[in-house]
């Protein structure tokens, strides 16, 4: 106690010197400890009707810091001991703190100088009003130091606040700090509700913000270290880890910041689960990612070829705008028929109970099997082997019932290509009512219609596009090439559905098709009605022999660092704190294979899997499979590639993009210190 | 981007801690084995079917100091020795930290800290104990039953202030704790935030 008489009579000299308040010159105005000085942030004169925002100022040396009111898991907030006469003071505003990890704890405070603010209003008729505080506060680096002080002020009561210039702008730019109400906020509180048995978690709904920092008010019930934030369809859920063995009180408070100004959710009631994460209010967006995906479709190597040449066939004819739009017309209701009925098909099916997801109709083996006999007739007419008879070219090409065909073909061989914005319309429309599910397909059905709608009813557009010649021949040619790769695709898909019977079984029917073609070809009207006999049989016969053989294993997954999905084995990974890596795919999912190749199975990859002893896990969602979507509806997906990263000691996992790359791999292991 | 590194910083900095269970009340307590001062073993076998007290001490931390200086924190150990309640209290401050010391020093601060624990300082400078109880400050507490379950983890009392003045008019968890456990009672609050200075691991 002797120091800090010895500090009392420091200060009493020190403000002798500065005497600002000329009839309070023997009180200190301010408080001085190791690394921090205080002083009063005050005006010169309080304004007789109003309140007026007055604060302590503290000035803290480089890299040392003080503590927001929930210190975090060590340290102390300052206290203020505020007497106050012929006033009435309010309680300490405390600005948005900063996350301070300080070794294997995190704090919440301010690094360099701050200010704790309160309000001060006069009663009526007061002409002075006299402050006296007690204070205490603790300065930290690593090593902590403890400061007290007491400091007084006197101030006149005026008509009106004046203020010393430098002062209120320190008092200005901690007010912006202090959190408002957050009804006034762009981030909307969705739900709390607890995840297991270590954390809390928090769904905050924003449009067009970054992801905000949140801190808890309750130091006792959560630890201070940053919320694991995964961005969610509508915005964000944030997992607080909790102090272990303290029960859950029936609501709890946060501050939300945007790293500029903040708000404040003094009590958010501790509920359940919010219901299927409800984005009633965003299903404009999700319709616009559906859109976006659907156009972004029409680029994918199974839908170009098809669309360019029908393209060819809008272009070659001399038909007329009305005629043209027609087609256009009827090629957007075969897709989006075919979208409601695929849709519908996935409700119905939900509704009975059944697990699935989108790209379910490429788990039959039997659907892969017609694919390819589609694929490999295209392939052949395209490359010129056979030239599709003039009945098959009229339905194709130029009739009405061919822009519809061409509708109902196009989404056939797009559901394979699940491409960027459809995985999170595809994942919320497996939740949502089915209402907005089925608008969702829709949306996805109009995005991948539109821009061939748009240039059949838009004649400059199409005029735009380069004129028909020979070497629409050429291109016709060159694109058999994409449909040969993904004959090969499907068939190695079948494969994996049936086992190598399937690429046999396949090989054959397609040898045996050709060899018709070319039986057909040669003229003769009887040969001809036995080579459509002979390709009959084959493909009847086929498809026999896949129900049959739908149920054989599939050859499982080969030797490398990769393990299949098993539940149990990943529940007593986490349960250790082993790090894990999902890898939700399918052979049928093109995205998958991609990433696949470039990233999960490069050298690199496996290296720091290894290096890191995480377990990697294949889920093999290429045949159905009701655990793995179960999983996947977890994670509010129902459509693959998802990739799922548990870093070590997490239980809740972080979703990778849909498009990997080598870097996401490597940054999961590279943390870089965060600027101390 | 940041945030992601920063909460894989943290967690990362934190899989020591999280890769054991730590001391959570209700669940049985981490095993241990370090040595006292004088160089003897001590184990929570060693304490099967007895009450025992953990407390994190770092002679410099100004909390500690607050709780040494006034006598608080050596009348409690003092208290409840007498009443066949083991303490032991630990320091696992590493070598060129704060609060650090070996066997020699020890013995002597404990003797001008009058410790009346039941052992002088438990050594933990390589942090496995302190780790393993996930002990964040000094002083953190922890309160053992003699099924070896966790009663109590957490601060000494409910007033974070660094002035030793405060003491008479503060809540002591601690000493609630114990007497309602000792008297077969249920623990009121289990678990508190632990307040004070970091441990030094």
């Amino acid at each position: 106690m002797p120091k800090l008489f010895a500090l009392f009579f420091a200060l009493l000299l020190a403000t002798s010197v500065c005497v600002a308040q000329p009839n309070l010159g023997e009180d200190p105005l301010s408080a001085h400890g190791d690394h921090v000085k205080v002083t009063w942030l005050a005006p010169q004169s309080l304004g007789a009707d109003g309140t007026t925002t007055l604060g302590f100022y503290f000035e803290v040396d480089p890299h040392w810091h003080v503590y927001w009111r929930n210190a975090g898991d060590s340290g102390a907030a300052p206290r203020f001991d505020i007497t106050i006469d012929d006033a009435k003071a309010g309680p300490i505003q405390w600005p948005f703190p900063k996350r301070l990890p300080i070794e294997h704890l995190t704090n919440l405070g301010y690094e360099g100088n701050t200010a704790y603010l309160f309000e001060v209003t006069p009663q009526v008729g007061s002409q002075q009003v006299t402050l006296d505080v007690n204070l205490e506060w603790l300065v930290c680096k690593v090593d902590c130091i403890p400061g007290f002080g007491q400091m007084s002020l006197s101030l006149p009561v005026t008509p009106e606040t004046q203020w010393r210039e430098e002062d209120k702008t320190i008092v200005d730019t901690f007010k912006q700090r202090v959190p408002q109400r957050l009804e006034t906020s762009p981030y909307q509180v969705t739900s709390l509700w607890p995840l297991g048995e270590q954390t809390l978690a928090l769904s905050i709904s924003a449009t067009g913000q970054q992801a905000p920092d949140v801190f808890p008010l309750d130091g006792s019930l959560l630890t201070a270290r940053e919320p694991k934030t995964i961005a969610a369809e509508t915005g964000w859920e944030l997992h607080f880890k909790r102090q272990p063995g303290v029960d859950l009180p029936s609501d709890t408070g946060f501050v939300i910041s945007n790293h500029d100004q903040a708000w404040s959710a003094p009590k958010v009631p501790i509920g359940s689960a919010p219901v299927a994460a409800a984005p009633s209010q965003s299903i404009v967006l999700l319709l616009l990612a559906a859109f976006v995906g659907g156009i972004i479709l029409n680029l994918m190597p199974c839908v170009f070829p098809v669309l360019s040449i029908k393209l060819f066939g809008l272009m070659n004819t001399t038909a007329s705008g009305g005629a043209r739009t027609r087609e256009g017309l009827l090629y957007s209701a075969g897709v989006l028929a075919t979208f409601a009925a695929l849709g519908g098909l996935l409700l119905a099916l939900r509704a009975g109970g059944a697990a699935i997801g989108w790209g379910f109709q490429l788990q039959s083996p039997i659907v892969v099997f017609a694919l390819i006999v589609l694929f490999w007739l295209m392939a052949l007419a395209f490359s010129g082997v056979f030239e599709f008879g003039h009945k098959l070219m009229t339905l194709a090409g130029h009739s009405s019932g061919g822009s519809f065909a061409t509708g109902v073909l196009a989404v056939f061989v797009a559901a394979p290509c699940t491409g960027p914005f459809m995985g999170a319309a595809l994942g919320a429309a497996a939740v949502l009512p089915a209402a907005s599910a089925m608008a969702i397909f829709i949306g996805l059905g109009a995005g991948l219609a539109a821009p061939f709608l748009l240039l059949c009813v838009s004649p400059q557009l199409l005029n735009r596009l380069p004129k028909p010649g020979p070497w629409m021949d050429t291109l016709r040619q060159f694109f058999a090439f994409p449909l040969y790769a993904t004959v090969l695709w499907l068939m190695w898909v079948l494969g994996r559905i049936m086992g190598d019977a399937g690429w046999l079984l396949a090989g054959s029917v397609l040898l045996a098709l050709s060899f018709c073609l070319w039986l057909g070809q040669l003229g003769r009207k009887g040969l001809r009605l036995l080579a459509s006999i002979v390709a009959i049989a084959c493909v009847v016969f086929a498809v026999m022999q896949l129900r049959d053989n739908s149920g054989a294993e599939a050859s499982q997954t080969s030797a490398n660092v990769w393990q299949p999905y098993d539940q149990a084995r990943i529940e007593q990974a986490l349960a250790q704190g082993q790090a894990v890596f999902i890898d939700y795919t399918a052979a049928w999912c093109i995205t998958c294979q991609v990433n696949k190749k470039l990233v999960l199975n490069t050298e690199h990859t496996t290296e720091l899997f290894s290096q890191h002893d995480v377990l990697a896990i294949r889920a093999d969602w290429t045949r159905h499979d009701a655990s793995i979507t179960e999983a996947l509806a977890q994670l509010g997906r129902n459509s693959v590639p998802v990739y799922a990263w548990y870093a070590a000691g997490e239980t809740t996992p972080k979703l990778l993009p849909q498009l990997l790359q080598e870097r996401m791999i490597t940054e999961l292991f590279e943390p870089t210190i965060g600027d101390q | 981007m940041n945030i992601l590194k920063q909460g894989l910083l943290a967690s990362i900095l934190t899989v020591p801690a999280l890769a054991f269970a730590v001391a959570t009340p209700g669940e049985a307590a981490p095993d241990f084995s370090e040595v006292d001062a004088t160089g003897e073993m001590h184990a929570l076998s060693d304490y099967q079917g007895e009450w025992l007290v953990l407390e994190w001490f770092n002679k410099d931390c100004p909390y500690v100091r607050k709780h040494y200086g006034s006598g608080n924190m050596q009348s409690l150990q003092e208290k409840y020795t007498a009443q066949d309640v083991n303490w032991l209290t630990v320091i696992s401050s590493a070598e060129g930290k704060q609060g650090y010391l070996g066997p020699v020093e020890a013995q002597n601060q404990a003797k001008i800290h009058n410790l009346n624990a039941s052992a002088p300082f438990l050594l933990d400078p390589d942090g496995n104990m302190g780790r393993d109880y996930g002990a964040k400050t000094t002083p953190h507490m922890f309160i053992i039953n003699p099924e070896g379950d966790v009663v109590y983890a957490g601060a000494i009392d409910d007033n974070d202030s660094a002035n030793p003045a405060v003491i008479p008019e503060s809540n002591n968890y601690v000493v609630a704790a114990l007497d309602a456990a000792l008297a077969g009672k249920p623990v009121a609050e289990p678990s508190t935030r632990a307040y004070g200075c970091s441990v030094k691991y």
